[in-house]
């Protein structure tokens, strides 16, 4: 006599881990102007001159601003890119 | 973008033309050392470097390129582009950033920024010297930032 076959229960579930986020900083430094970082903020941020220096005026005061906020590949390019304009730039994962 | 030109005294060209041949080699080296590269991955810390020692370079032989090519008096720098422009900015912030750290590592920030403080007696003559051309350096930035964003500096 054939056994009963026993289906087994199969359950799935989706999980979904966001990628973590990556933030983009920018520390004060005593050397470039203020008008200086401001056209860097918009050339590689591709922002307007209002908030450029929205932007400036925070690292200026604070000692650091977080300037942009996203995926890491982004975030490292435009790290680089800040950087490649001599701004104090760094990445920190975003808690 | 129509071109923008800075002007400056046959006499200041040929003293930061000088100085440029000194400091500009150093530029580059300067400006990667001071980079917070990250070193949690080898192969971007590498890439990194590699790009921002390439660009300093570069920008270094087109700011001495500029200079020597400046004739008359004054002495006229002409740039072309918005790209140029922004490549001539960031090769003199290099420029002050590699005197900062190998010039005046000795003078705080303050006394930098303010440099009415600094008492010129105290300073040895090419110290003052390059104290000067940094202070140049820095109105040539302010004069193509004007010219470029005017309201950059409100």
């Amino acid at each position: 006599m054939a056994k009963p076959k026993i289906k087994p229960e199969i359950k799935t579930e989706t999980l979904v881990s966001a990628a973590p986020k990556w933030n983009v900083v920018v520390l004060n430094d005593p050397i470039n102007y203020q008008g200086y970082v401001v056209v860097a903020f918009m050339s590689v941020l591709r922002i307007n001159s209002a908030e450029a220096k929205k932007l400036m005026r925070a690292v200026h005061v604070d000692g650091r601003a977080t300037v942009w906020t996203g995926d890491r590949e982004r975030a490292e390019m435009l790290a680089l890119e800040l950087q490649q304009w001599h701004l104090n730039a760094l990445l920190e994962k975003d808690a | 973008m129509p071109e923008l030109r800075l002007s400056m005294t046959a006499e200041a060209r040929t003293v930061l033309t000088d100085l440029l041949r000194l400091i500009a080699p150093a530029a580059a080296r300067v400006a990667v050392n001071r980079a917070n590269i990250p070193d949690t991955d080898v192969e971007v810390a590498g890439f990194w470097t590699e790009t921002l020692s390439a660009q300093a370079s570069e920008e270094a032989r087109l700011l001495a390129a500029a200079f020597t090519n400046a004739k008359g008096d004054p002495a006229v720098v002409i740039l072309k582009n918005d790209a140029q422009a922004h490549a001539f900015l960031r090769a003199l912030s290099a420029v002050r950033l590699a005197l900062r750290d190998l010039v005046f590592a000795d003078i705080t920030d303050a006394q930098l920024e303010s440099n009415d403080e600094l008492d010129d007696d105290s300073l040895p003559t090419e110290k003052r010297h390059a104290l000067a051309c940094y202070a140049c350096f820095g109105l040539l930035q302010q004069s193509l930032i004007t010219q470029l964003c005017p309201e950059a500096f409100d």
